[in-house]
Formats: C-alpha cells, sequence, structure tokens
C-alpha cells in the first residue's frame, strides 16, 4: 500500500477528457514533479487529489483509506494542505491572521498556531509585512503566505500548483530552500510546474502527462531524455 | 373550461413577465450580476403612460412609445452613472462586485421608488385602456379588450427584440460582450455603448411592460417591485443570460401562477413565483438551462 | 496586536463609548417621545448587527433579517395572543424558532453565492411576509396583532434594549477574536481557499445564519412588546432596505459601523418625517454615494481622517495593477 495511490482516475468536463484513467502512486517523503503542456490535466489531477473535484470514475486512496469525493475541507484536516495556481488568500485579514486561520482550521490551538506563524513569518522573511492586510502585499508576498499557509498543520502530502510562476527570484529561492529543507525532513511533495529547472533543481520524480493520460513516469533524467516527452512538449523544455 | 381560460390568461401575462425578463437576462449576460432596480424601470413605463394620457391628453399611439423612450433613456443614465465601475474595477470594490452591485442596484431601487413617492404621491393613477372593446370571445373562452391588445402588441414588441438579439450586428455585439467582455473589446467592440445599449433595451421593454400594464396594475411608486421580483424568478428560471429562457420562463410562470390561483389559492398567488424560485435554486443551482459546476 | 485585530479591538471599544453615551442620555433628554426613537434605533441597530455579522463578516448577502425580526416578532406575539403565554415563555420562544429557522436557512443556502443567495433570501423574507399577511384568522394580517407590554416605563425598555445591544456586541467581539471569527472572515474573503486550508464551510455558513437569525428574532421579539403591536410591516423589503443602509453608511464590516450607522439613519429619518420630506428618497441616496465612493462607510471616513492621530494600520487603497488581484 502506498502513501497515495490514484487508481485509474477519470473525469470529463462536458465533453472534454481532462484525466483520463490516470493511475499514480507517491511514496511518503518523495518529491514528485508533474509536468506537461497547457490542458493535459495537471492542475485537474490535483484539483481531484484534494477534493475540489470529484471524478466520474476512480478511486484516490490516501494510507488506503479512499478520499475521493469528500470535502476539500476534509481532506485538508486529513493532512493535504495545497497551494492554487492563482494565489488564494484572505484580503482583509493580516498576514498573521491568515497563517492562524490556517493552523488553526486543521486543529492547532489558537496560541499554538500563533507561535507557528510567528516562527513561519521569519522564514518566510515576511516579518515587513506581519500586520498588514492581505490585500497590501506585493504578489510575490501573497504567493509566499500562501505557500507558507500549507506548513501551518504538519500536512502529510503538500500540494503545489505552479509555485514558481510569476514570482522574484530572491522569493523563489525562499520557497525552494524551504521545500528541499522540509523535504529533508520526510515532508512528501507534489509539485506542477511549467519551470523545470526550477523543478529539476529538487530532483525530482518527474511524472509527465499529455491529454489527460501520464505518458512517462521515473527519474527526471530519464524522463526528460524520453523522445514522447520531448514531442508533447514540441521542442520545448528539455534541459 | 375554466382551466382553459386560466392558462390563457397564464400566458397573456406571461408576454408581460417576458418583456421584462428579457432585459435583466441580457444585463444578467454582460455583468454577471443581478440589477435590483429593474422594477423601477416598469414603474417609469407605467407613470409615464398613465400621466401623458391623463395630464397631457397625449394619443395612445404616442404615449406608448413615449414610455419606451423615457424607460431607454433612464436606463441608459443609471449604466453611465453607477453600473460603470463594475465593469471598470474601480478602486476598493475591485474583490466584491457582487456586494456593490446588491447594494448599489437596492439602494437605486429604493430611491426611484421613494422619489416617484415623492413626486407623485402615493397614490395610484390608472392609464387608459388600449381599446374601448370590453371583450373578445373565442368560442368559449372570454379575454378582455385591453388585455389581448396589449398582450399582442407586447408580444409583437418581444419577438421583434428577439430576432434584434439574435440577428442583428447591434445583437451580436451584445452576445459577444455577454460570452467574454475582454475579448470582445480585443476584437473592437466598443463595451461601453454596448452596455448602454443593453440597459436602454431593458429598460424599454420594461417601460413598455408598466405601460400595457398600468390600465390593470395601476401606477404606484411600488408597483415595480413585484413583477421585478418574478422577473428574477424568471430569469433564473431560464437561466441567467438566455434570451430564449427568460421567453419561455416567463410563458411558464405566468401559466402556473395562474393555474396555481385557479387551484390552490388565489389569496396567495403572488407566493407562487417566489415558492417555484425557492424550489428551483434548491434543486437545480444553475437553473434550467445553466451549466453545472463540478465542484464537490 | 495584529492588524485586523487591533482594528477589531479599537472597533469595539469605541461602540462601547458610543453605548455608554446612550445610558446617559436619558439624564439630559427626559421626553418620552426622543426615548421611544432612541429604543426603535437599538432595534434597528440589532438588526444591523445581526445583518452585518452575515454580510460583512461572512459575505453572505441575505435580504432577510427583517423576516426574522418578524419571526420573533410573532412567535411571542401569537404565543401572547393565542394561548395566554406571558413574554417570559414568549421572548426565549422567539429566540428559538428565529435560530431555528435561522439554521434550516443557512442549512439550505449553503450552496448559493451572490446574486442566488440575494434573491433566495428575498424570496424567503417575501412568502413569509405574504402569509402572515394573509392569514387573517391567526395573525389578523395588516389589521395587527395586539402584544401585551413588558413594563409600565419607557426607561425600562431603554435599558433592556441597551443591555441586549451591549451583549450582543461582547459577544461578537469574542467570537470574532476566536479562531470562528477567522473562518467567517475567511469564507467571505475566499471561501474556495477556506475550505482547502481546512474550514468547515457549510458548518460556518449555517453558525453566521443561525446567530444572525437569533438577534433578529430577538429584536423583533422586544420590539413588539415595546410597540404593544406586531404586524406584517416589520418584515417590509423597505425595512431591509433602512437595515442595509445603517450598515452601509456606518460602515459595513466593522464592529462599529452598524450601530452607529442604526441610530444615525433612524434619528434622521424621524427628523425627515417631521418635516414631511421622505427620508427613504435621503438614505437610498446616501447608500448610494457611499457605496459608489466611500466603501468604508463613514467609519471608515473618520478613520482616515484620523489616521495621523492613530498607532493603527488602516486599510490602504491598493494602486490599481500593482500586485495581485
Amino acid at each position: 500500500m502506498s502513501f497515495l495511490e490514484i487508481d485509474r482516475v477519470s473525469l470529463r468536463f462536458a465533453g472534454l477528457l481532462a484525466v483520463d484513467e490516470v493511475s499514480l502512486r507517491i511514496e511518503q517523503g518523495e518529491m514528485v514533479g508533474l509536468i506537461g503542456p497547457n490542458g493535459s490535466g495537471k492542475t485537474t489531477l490535483l484539483n481531484i487529489i484534494t477534493g475540489n473535484y470529484a471524478p466520474d470514475a476512480g478511486e484516490v486512496r490516501l494510507q488506503g483509506r479512499r478520499i475521493d469525493g469528500l470535502r476539500p475541507n476534509r481532506i485538508a484536516r486529513l493532512g493535504i494542505a495545497r497551494m492554487f495556481q492563482l494565489t488564494r488568500l484572505f484580503r482583509r485579514l493580516s498576514t498573521l491572521d491568515n497563517l492562524i486561520t490556517a493552523g488553526c482550521a486543521v486543529g492547532l490551538g489558537y496560541h499554538e498556531a500563533q507561535a507557528r506563524a510567528d516562527a513561519l513569518i521569519e522564514e518566510l522573511g515576511l516579518g515587513e509585512v506581519r500586520d498588514e492586510d492581505g490585500a497590501n502585499l506585493s504578489g510575490g508576498q501573497q504567493k509566499l503566505l500562501e505557500f507558507g499557509c500549507m506548513f501551518m498543520g504538519d500536512p502529510r502530502l503538500a500540494v503545489l500548483d505552479e509555485p514558481f510562476a510569476a514570482i522574484h527570484p530572491s522569493m523563489r529561492e525562499i520557497m525552494v530552500r524551504i521545500i528541499k529543507d522540509r523535504h529533508a525532513k520526510g515532508q512528501t511533495f507534489l509539485i506542477v510546474s511549467h519551470d523545470i529547472p526550477a523543478v529539476i533543481d529538487l530532483r525530482p520524480r518527474l511524472v509527465v502527462m499529455n491529454a489527460g493520460s501520464v505518458i512517462a513516469d521515473g527519474n527526471f533524467e530519464r524522463v526528460l531524455n524520453d523522445p514522447e516527452v520531448i514531442e508533447a512538449y514540441l521542442g520545448g523544455a528539455a534541459a | 373550461m375554466l382551466t382553459l381560460e386560466a392558462i390563457l390568461l397564464g400566458l397573456i401575462m406571461g408576454v408581460f413577465y417576458g418583456l421584462m425578463a428579457f432585459g435583466l437576462t441580457l444585463i444578467f449576460g454582460i455583468l454577471k450580476v443581478v440589477y435590483f432596480a429593474h422594477g423601477e424601470s416598469f414603474m417609469i413605463g407605467a407613470f409615464t403612460y398613465s400621466l401623458l394620457a391623463l395630464w397631457l391628453g397625449v394619443p395612445l399611439w404616442l404615449a406608448i412609445p413615449s414610455a419606451i423612450v423615457v424607460g431607454g433613456v433612464v436606463g441608459v443614465i443609471v449604466e453611465r452613472l453607477l453600473i460603470r465601475p463594475l465593469y471598470e474595477k474601480f478602486g476598493d470594490w475591485q474583490a466584491m462586485r457582487d456586494e456593490y452591485a446588491i447594494i448599489v442596484t437596492f439602494g437605486l431601487s429604493l430611491f426611484l421608488v421613494n422619489l416617484a413617492n415623492q413626486v407623485f404621491g402615493p397614490y395610484p393613477f390608472r392609464g387608459p385602456d388600449l381599446t374601448d372593446v370590453a371583450r373578445f370571445e373565442f368560442g368559449p373562452l372570454i379575454v378582455g379588450g385591453h388585455r389581448l391588445a396589449a398582450a399582442v402588441l407586447g408580444g409583437a414588441v418581444l419577438i421583434g427584440a428577439y430576432l434584434f438579439i439574435q440577428h442583428s450586428f447591434g445583437g451580436k455585439q451584445i452576445r459577444a460582450v455577454a460570452q467574454n467582455r475582454f475579448g470582445a473589446s480585443i476584437a473592437g467592440i466598443d463595451t461601453r455603448m454596448v452596455s448602454m445599449l443593453v440597459f436602454a433595451l431593458a429598460g424599454g421593454l420594461a417601460a413598455l411592460s408598466g405601460a400595457l400594464l398600468a390600465p390593470l396594475f395601476h401606477a404606484s411608486p411600488d408597483v415595480g417591485v413585484l413583477p421585478a421580483l418574478k422577473s428574477f424568478v424568471i430569469v433564473v428560471l431560464g437561466g441567467m443570460g438566455s434570451p430564449i429562457g427568460s421567453l419561455v420562463g416567463g410563458l411558464i410562470l405566468g401559466v402556473l401562477e395562474s393555474l396555481g390561483a385557479l387551484y390552490i389559492s388565489y389569496t396567495y398567488r403572488d407566493t407562487y413565483a417566489f415558492a417555484i424560485l425557492i424550489l428551483v435554486l434548491l434543486l437545480r443551482p444553475q437553473g434550467l438551462f445553466g451549466e453545472r459546476a463540478r465542484e464537490v | 496586536m495584529s492588524g485586523s485585530r487591533l482594528r477589531t479591538r479599537n472597533e469595539f471599544l469605541a461602540s462601547l463609548l458610543f453605548l455608554a453615551l446612550v445610558a446617559l442620555l436619558p439624564i439630559w433628554v427626559t421626553s418620552t417621545y426622543w426615548q421611544g426613537l432612541f429604543v426603535v434605533s437599538m432595534y434597528f441597530a440589532l438588526l444591523a448587527v445581526a445583518w452585518n455579522l452575515l454580510a460583512g463578516y461572512t459575505g453572505q448577502f441575505s435580504l432577510a433579517p427583517t423576516a426574522f425580526a418578524m419571526i420573533g416578532a410573532y412567535t411571542t406575539g401569537l404565543l401572547a395572543h393565542h394561548f395566554g403565554l406571558s413574554p417570559l415563555i414568549g421572548i426565549p420562544a422567539a429566540i428559538v424558532v428565529s435560530a431555528v429557522v435561522g439554521m434550516g436557512l443557512g442549512r439550505v443556502v449553503f450552496r448559493l453565492r451572490g446574486p442566488y443567495l440575494a434573491l433566495t433570501t428575498l424570496a424567503f423574507a417575501e412568502i413569509l411576509r405574504h402569509v402572515v399577511r394573509n392569514a387573517h384568522q391567526i395573525t389578523r394580517g395588516e389589521f395587527g396583532l395586539r402584544v401585551p407590554a413588558l413594563f409600565d416605563h419607557h426607561l425600562a425598555y431603554y435599558y433592556l434594549f441597551l443591555a441586549l445591544l451591549l451583549a450582543v456586541q461582547t459577544g461578537l467581539y469574542l467570537m470574532l477574536r476566536s479562531p470562528a471569527g477567522l473562518y467567517l472572515q475567511a469564507i467571505r474573503d475566499d471561501e474556495t481557499a477556506a475550505a482547502s486550508r481546512g474550514v468547515n464551510v457549510i458548518v460556518w455558513k449555517t453558525v453566521a445564519f443561525t446567530i444572525s437569525g437569533a438577534i433578529c428574532g430577538i429584536a423583533g421579539a422586544l420590539y413588539v412588546h415595546f410597540a404593544e403591536i406586531a404586524s406584517p410591516q416589520i418584515g417590509h423589503i423597505f425595512e431591509t432596505g433602512l437595515v442595509l443602509a445603517s450598515v452601509v453608511i456606518g460602515g459595513m464590516g466593522t464592529m462599529i459601523g452598524p450601530v452607529v450607522g442604526a441610530f444615525l439613519v433612524e434619528i434622521t429619518s424621524e427628523q425627515f418625517r417631521a418635516i414631511g420630506l421622505n427620508h427613504m428618497l435621503f438614505f437610498a441616496f446616501m447608500v448610494i454615494v457611499i457605496v459608489r465612493f466611500f466603501r468604508e462607510g463613514l467609519w471608515g471616513l473618520s478613520m482616515l481622517a484620523l489616521r495621523p492621530w492613530l498607532a493603527q494600520p488602516a486599510r490602504k487603497r491598493r494602486p490599481l495593477g500593482a500586485g495581485g488581484s
């Protein structure tokens, strides 16, 4: 039994088969990169894992327990934290409160959440905007904040959707540093990204999707030299 | 026989509802928010028609178009002053369009109703009938003369409006903006003008409805509130943004109300629309013709 | 202390100050007319606070606050009228009934957003009002239902309402400071994100509806014992308009806006009525202007003006096009 099992999952949107019988196993502590051209179904698959969509067919199991069809908040409480492609946060709550909310929502007590939030703020370099409303943060700071919210509850699986997009290099460094640090401590990661160099830096297992199916899965060096992958990207990013 | 007559009456009312719902659904199509002050266009039409005919002795063939024009003009003014911010990303409200729309249009509705109250007083005016013929008889069915004439006139205009939306260049522009405002503007469509056009059209059609019903409902400051609420129901029933949905929905609601008044209760006839709305929104939030969201 | 928490605390303290002022008013204002006016203001303040909790803090734009006031009003009124039950039973019953209906409504409309929610709650309110108006046998319709008084002296009502308003404000403040308060605001700001972070959106929306309904219910119940008559006018859509106006003018999503707004609206109404001018006209106009230009209402404006002298961060206007959206 793997940590996360995606078992022949399919999802159709009014005529478009977004995810086509995808099966995938992720072990605890793995660093998995999910890449593929636009429209390949990566974000949809993510949404299925985190409960934002329910699959038409197939199952998703977390440590043996079925989680497909559960509400997103249930799944968050079970230990799967996520980041959205277009940053989502609570604009009229302060940075600190954004983090505290995330912490309490997965079961932390208020003061414990506040202590952790302060520590995370230090780690993220957001000390300056600790008391500012989310709306007043810059785009990069907002992304960092959403990133930080994931770790408030010591998630079992962290799911990131395009974390490196549209972000200042210095902030990306902070993110990468934290990801590597947490990964070394045993955190499981699933990262969707278009930014192949940034993902490769994390030395991941690479899963490639195209048109709703998985077309390659394995060590990143081997996968990036796979002719089918190169063709799927149409001369794109093979480093 | 009573049933058949009820159905006929329902269809007639359905035409008037359709006039209101058609404009409202167009507004929703381009704005994606509800316009609460729609009933006041109805009220404006009712007052314009009644007062022009009663106070100024204007002949009916002039009073009706005047009502339409006044309704349209007010619609354009509202669009220009209050609705612009909704799609022009205005300051604080950028992230909260729904709130802004609800409060502003609700406030506008209250404002217009009370303005009419202040200017004309709360007492209803009864505009003149369209025709002197008291009633028409079709075999066993009897219909009031004004009602029939009004329904025929209203129906013709409504069909004309629908054809305009489907086939004319202006209509196509409107549909383009409804589908994708940004894309439409890149394609060269003047989205501001389209918004004004939609509000003018909606205002004019609602005003026509008000004018046609003035002899029956009597022009008073809050005469438009109930028709507006019912047109919301129709727009939701037919799918928000679907012109054909509003036409069909209008007829359906008219008939259901009429049959309900006959067989369930006449006193509570105005509650059926609301009950239907609640039921539909709970069972099928996207309306009868809308799309379903996938979320868990 | 964090920005949003600090703001909430200051708003709460300001509202306490205001209520303290209201408590002292009868020393100078001895006319029963004016005291009665303040009682009505406090009735609207309760509705405004309740609506602000639901709309300003949780983002659920319900158009049914006065419907719940009507539920509370008629629960106690009908119990007294038909069964001779004392208000000591009637008022608690009113709270329970309106809370239960609030819970039911919340549980049933949780999927609806924005205009759909507004329309459904409006439909709910209108059906209720129509039924109350037309069920003559039971409710005496537009003629109204005679309701027994609670006290002999006006001032007793004055301080009862004040005590309730104080209790509600304090309760609300404590809630906003707790995780619950964060969850509600998270739902307002981004429901999807809230769910993804672990907030049980259905439960908390239902909680908001229940509490809001209960507050409106008890306000309505107390009001009819004060006015000694219950009528379907309580639930009229224009009364809802007044509630909305109070909150928007005072400042939506703040702890003090609704309270001050309600007083302003009610007192100004009366002055307009006395001169013969249509007060709703003025308020509707004010609502439109404020919503169009000053989202934070009068409270927000005063905070902006006083900013140089205050130690807290105000809500900045984000320059268009910069940063996240």
